[in-house]
């Protein structure tokens, strides 16, 4: 383009924004309009519960007791406990998640045979409800009728059952596997569309120039996956910390409150006990917990990118 | 070419680890309770059954429920699409400032945790009349769906050049025309891609379905799932894998038709969000 | 205009949907009332709906719809329910869940309502474990469970023990001694015992020695830990521990986990509620000889229970007519139909004397025997008993069965951190 016509187009897009503004209210109108009513309004609700003493009851008055609910958080051994487990839960998960998913995405990015069936095969967790999900690994980690332990068993790597979601030290990691295993069609697939992203003649340059397949990993496909691996590791952690169904049908939180993870901490205060204030002041802490840590990680990492 | 049979080796391993829980659902589903009960579990039934299937489908009308759940997510997934998209392609195009405030709301409202609405949720829904609807149950999935949605498709619409548009305007093609011919063809991946994901979402969504359905008429899958299930972990196994393999394949099938299109979809999206 | 279409389409879309899935509004005719069932098992679903069935066929102006919940997930969906003042008009639930309700006023007290024929039939005991807050009643109790322990008879037989009878059950003494003898080192133990979930099991066999728990004082309710409290911790401990009659591995497992080395005659016997032998005819190999051993005795042979439960929600709005549904659902006859479905126990004096269910076939005779030891158990009247097995007494427990804290340590962690908890509920 000459830049005459690059003045012009310039020119023409400036005009362009002032003159589409109001049209720009009605495209976004349908999308806001159920936006504002159903996900702001339960929010900022929820948000005003925190500062209350509300109960679950029958005509139950409600009083505005100010920051009492995060007094009260600040001081209860199990919040710090739910707290520490979700933070091991969500970095392990996405660490491991993430890992796995590159080597998949990497083998699914060859060209090898049957790579449509592999690709499916990949989408299998995605597929399953959460509540299948819990119930299949519970069956899988039955100690005495579960096949990994007669698999293991078989292999002889164990003498005796393993109780693995009732173990106070092996349940968190029996699930966090299941966490990893649940998530990784997402990162997979997303960093496959990454990986497919990264410019052919980089490439083939680079083979040609005779570099190893390491590399030409670090020089050409990493820094072009980069802002990719970003998104996607920053909502998988929000996901993550999240996350709530799943393990809720594994383990409830047990044994002894080793996989309680915030959400299901929260749950429990707000549904089993009706304590609806103070969860909700849970629920904030959690937010403005993970944001904090999201602005470090996104500008660490943007930083870098730069 | 050394490293081809590892890689084979390596990518069969993957396959069975993110598969076999299907298999052994499989599996499952056609044990008898007794096979069930017994002490070395067998991948392969000794005795296979299809009682199963029978007892699901009779006892909790499978059919109906499979019925609601893609009513409600083919619905849900179109109707995210159709708001998404033109919202996307505003918030890109016309202000930075609306689209800031949309990516930040997308965060917050991904990490405030869902528990904590469902009551002031219902509670609104109450007020519209739209419990026990399966209406309400939509447009709930919708709006649970949008923030992600948009911020998918934002990232696709960022990958349509500008300068695509100006060119094909300066050629004369009303607004309309240049969004049909030029832009849409090139979204289309990410609608694929946008569309998918709100229909697993709300195919898969149980809480607030439990919250919200009272009428047996209008359950959806997930709800029909837990029913197999009594107190104090006992379940009735059989016909619990049953169900729950109706309630995976549909979206197994969508994955295996739209597949290829998902990559390249969310390849865009991915890189520029 | 794309636009425009779009916006009218959408509210079409969903009051087409909407409308489509809206129940029936009832008027001042006929009555529609919904019935939340908890039954899951094949057999008590289609009892329920066959007397649902029936009932709507004699009552053209009081039509009942079946409605299935899932025990797993009925707390939460009526948590949300009443508060957004949905509820079922008739809601089949367990008396420590609608404890809780109670105490939020989300119930009805039905002392008014319930027909005197009804109330004459079930026993004082079983009404107790439904009345709450201040004396009110709060449910009809129709179904309880007592605690038992299925047996291999074979291995029994050859080990030449006594089996026990209704009229003469074994002492806790006797049956550790049992177990001792049934226990073949490397291949056979006496006994299993699955304690994932051991507070309820713990605490209504400790009133086989008055063991309670739990006294109210001056308005406020405490824990207590005294010998009484101990007796059924320490021989299960011992059990465990000390004796080697029963397998360490299964304390972490659920209910029916050890089902499976059960049939295989790796446990002689199995600790359940009544409702197991359902488990073990299903899935019993061919041939496989069992027996139920009725309630043990310490001091005497009584065991805290609760019971499966019928209410009606305070801002119901056709009472009346869902307590009229109540008594036929749960008459004499169709109690005992209910009890068989659920391999339960009825609270209707009625139906403890239906042929069903004092034949022999399936030890039924022993099971429905058992009721008459039943009281209700303490815990039922506790504010915050929930947040106290949760939060306190199942960890402390686990840890205890797992042989990592002493039973002093055990106390006391339910006794200072279970009253901290306590407190919450007493502001």
């Amino acid at each position: 383009m000459s830049a005459t016509t690059a003045t012009v187009a310039a020119g023409r897009k400036s005009r362009h924004r002032n003159g589409f503004q109001p049209a720009s209210l009605g495209l976004l109108a349908p999308a806001l309009l159920p936006v504002l009513v159903l996900s702001v309004a339960p929010l900022l609700y929820g948000i005003y519960l925190g500062f209350t003493d509300a109960r679950a009851g029958r005509n139950m008055p409600v009083h505005v007791t100010g920051f009492r609910n995060y007094v009260e958080l600040f001081g209860d051994a199990d919040f710090w406990g739910s707290f520490r487990v979700g933070l091991i839960w969500a970095a392990s998960v996405t660490a491991l998640q993430f890992v796995a998913a590159l080597g998949l995405a990497l083998l699914l990015n060859q060209k090898l045979r049957g790579r449509w069936l592999a690709r499916t095969l990949t989408l299998v967790p995605w597929a399953m409800p959460p509540v299948v999900v819990g119930l299949m690994w519970r069956l899988v980690y039955h100690p005495q009728a579960g096949i990994l332990n007669s698999t293991l068993a078989d292999l002889h790597l164990i003498s005796t059952p393993v109780d693995w979601l009732n173990d106070f030290t092996l349940a968190l990691p029996a699930v966090i596997a299941v966490g990893v295993w649940s998530g990784m069609p997402q990162t997979t697939i997303t960093l496959l569309a990454g990986l497919q992203a990264v410019p052919a003649e980089l490439t083939e340059a680079s083979i040609v120039d005779g570099a190893s397949a390491w590399q030409r990993f670090r020089a050409v496909t990493w820094p072009a996956l980069r802002p990719v691996v970003t998104a996607i590791t920053a909502l998988d952690f929000i996901w993550n910390i999240n996350q709530f169904g799943l393990v809720y049908v594994l383990t409830q939180g047990g044994p002894g409150g080793q996989t309680r993870l915030p959400m299901l901490f929260a749950y429990e205060e707000a549904f089993r006990y009706g304590f609806f204030g103070y969860a909700a002041s849970l629920g904030v802490a959690i937010v403005v917990v993970v944001l904090v840590i999201l602005a470090f990680y996104l500008r660490r990492m943007l930083k870098e990118a730069v | 070419m050394r490293t081809l049979p590892l890689k084979y080796l390596a990518l069969l391993g993957y396959l069975v680890f993110l598969a076999f829980p299907l298999v052994w659902l499989a599996s499952t589903a056609l044990k008898t309770p007794r096979e069930m009960a017994s002490l070395h579990p067998t991948w392969i039934p000794r005795h296979p059954t299809l009682a199963n299937f029978g007892e699901a489908f009779h006892e909790q009308n499978l059919t109906q429920s499979a019925g609601n759940s893609l009513l409600v997510a083919l619905t849900a997934a179109v109707l995210t699409v159709l708001l998404a998209l033109p919202a996307a392609y505003a918030l890109v195009r016309f202000s930075s400032v609306l689209n800031k405030l949309a990516l930040g709301w997308v965060l917050v409202s991904q990490v405030f945790p869902f528990v904590l609405v469902i009551i002031p949720l219902f509670l609104i829904l109450k007020q519209l009349d739209l419990v026990n609807t399966r209406g309400g149950l939509i447009l709930v999935y919708l709006t649970f769906n949008l923030p992600f949605a948009l911020w998918m498709l934002q990232g696709y619409v960022r990958g349509v050049p500008r300068e695509l548009e100006e060119a094909a305007s300066v050629d004369g093609a009303g607004r309309l025309r240049i969004l049909r011919t030029v832009v849409a063809p090139l979204l289309a991946p990410g609608v694929v891609a946008t569309f998918l994901f709100a229909f697993i979402s709300s195919w898969n969504e149980f809480m607030f379905a439990l919250v919200l359905l009272k009428d047996p008429d209008l359950a959806t899958l997930p709800l029909t799932l837990v029913r197999f299930k009594g107190a104090d972990g006992v379940a009735r196994l059989g016909p619990l894998a049953a169900a729950a393999l109706l309630a995976t394949v549909p979206s197994l099938a969508l994955f295996a038709v739209i597949q290829r299109r998902l990559t390249t979809g969310l390849l865009a999206g991915a890189v520029k969000g | 205009m794309q636009r425009r279409t779009l916006l009218a389409a959408v509210p079409a879309a969903l009051a087409a949907v909407g409308t489509a899935g809206c129940s029936s509004g009832d008027s001042d005719g006929p009555v529609t009332l919904r019935f939340l069932s908890l039954a899951w098992q094949k057999d008590s679903i289609a009892a329920n709906k066959k007397l649902v069935a029936a009932w709507n066929a004699k009552h053209p102006d009081i039509t009942v719809k079946y409605v299935q919940g899932s025990w797993d997930n009925v707390h939460d969906q009526l948590v949300t329910a009443f508060e957004g003042g949905d509820a079922p008009d008739v809601i089949h639930d367990e008396s420590p869940d609608i404890a809780g309700f109670a105490a939020q006023n989300y119930l009805q007290d039905m002392t008014d309502l319930l027909p005197s024929a009804l109330k004459s039939d079930i026993s004082q005991q079983s009404w107790d474990t439904v009345t709450f807050a201040g004396g009110g009643i709060y449910g009809v109790p129709f179904l309880q469970e007592s605690q038992i322990f299925v047996a291999n008879r074979k291995l029994l037989t050859q080990a030449k023990v006594r089996i026990p009878t209704v009229d003469a059950p074994w002492s806790w003494d006797e049956y550790a001694e049992v177990c001792r003898k049934l226990t073949v080192k490397g291949k056979q133990y006496g006994v299993a015992w699955p304690l994932s979930a051991p507070v309820n099991k713990v605490l209504n066999l400790s009133l086989n020695f008055g063991g309670t728990f739990f006294g109210t004082s001056g308005g406020k309710t405490t824990v207590h830990v005294g010998d009484n409290e101990r007796q059924v911790l320490q021989r299960i401990h011992a059990q465990l521990w000390t004796d080697h009659s029963a397998d360490p591995a299964t304390v972490g497992m659920k209910g029916a986990d050890p089902l499976p080395a059960y049939f295989a005659g790796k446990y002689a016997m199995v600790p359940a509620g009544v409702y197991f032998r359902q488990q073990v005819v299903q899935g019993a190999p061919k041939g496989f000889d069992w027996v139920t051993i009725p309630p043990l005795k310490g001091t005497s042979q009584h065991q805290g229970a609760t019971s499966q439960t019928l209410s009606i929600p305070a801002d119901g709005e056709h009472q009346k007519e869902a307590m009229q549904f109540i008594a036929f659902l749960l008459n004499g006859t169709n109690q005992a139909t209910l009890a068989l479905g659920d391999w339960l126990v009825p609270t209707s004096r009625k139906a403890a004397t239906d042929p069903r269910l004092t034949t022999t076939k399936d030890d039924w005779n022993v099971a429905t025997a058992s009721q008459k030891d039943l009281v209700v158990a303490p815990y039922l009247k506790v504010d915050g008993f929930d947040e106290w097995k949760t939060k306190v007494a199942t960890p402390a427990m686990q840890q205890y069965f797992n042989n990592k804290i002493s039973l002093d340590a055990l106390a006391d962690k339910l006794v200072s951190d279970g009253n901290d908890v306590l407190k919450r509920y007493q502001k």
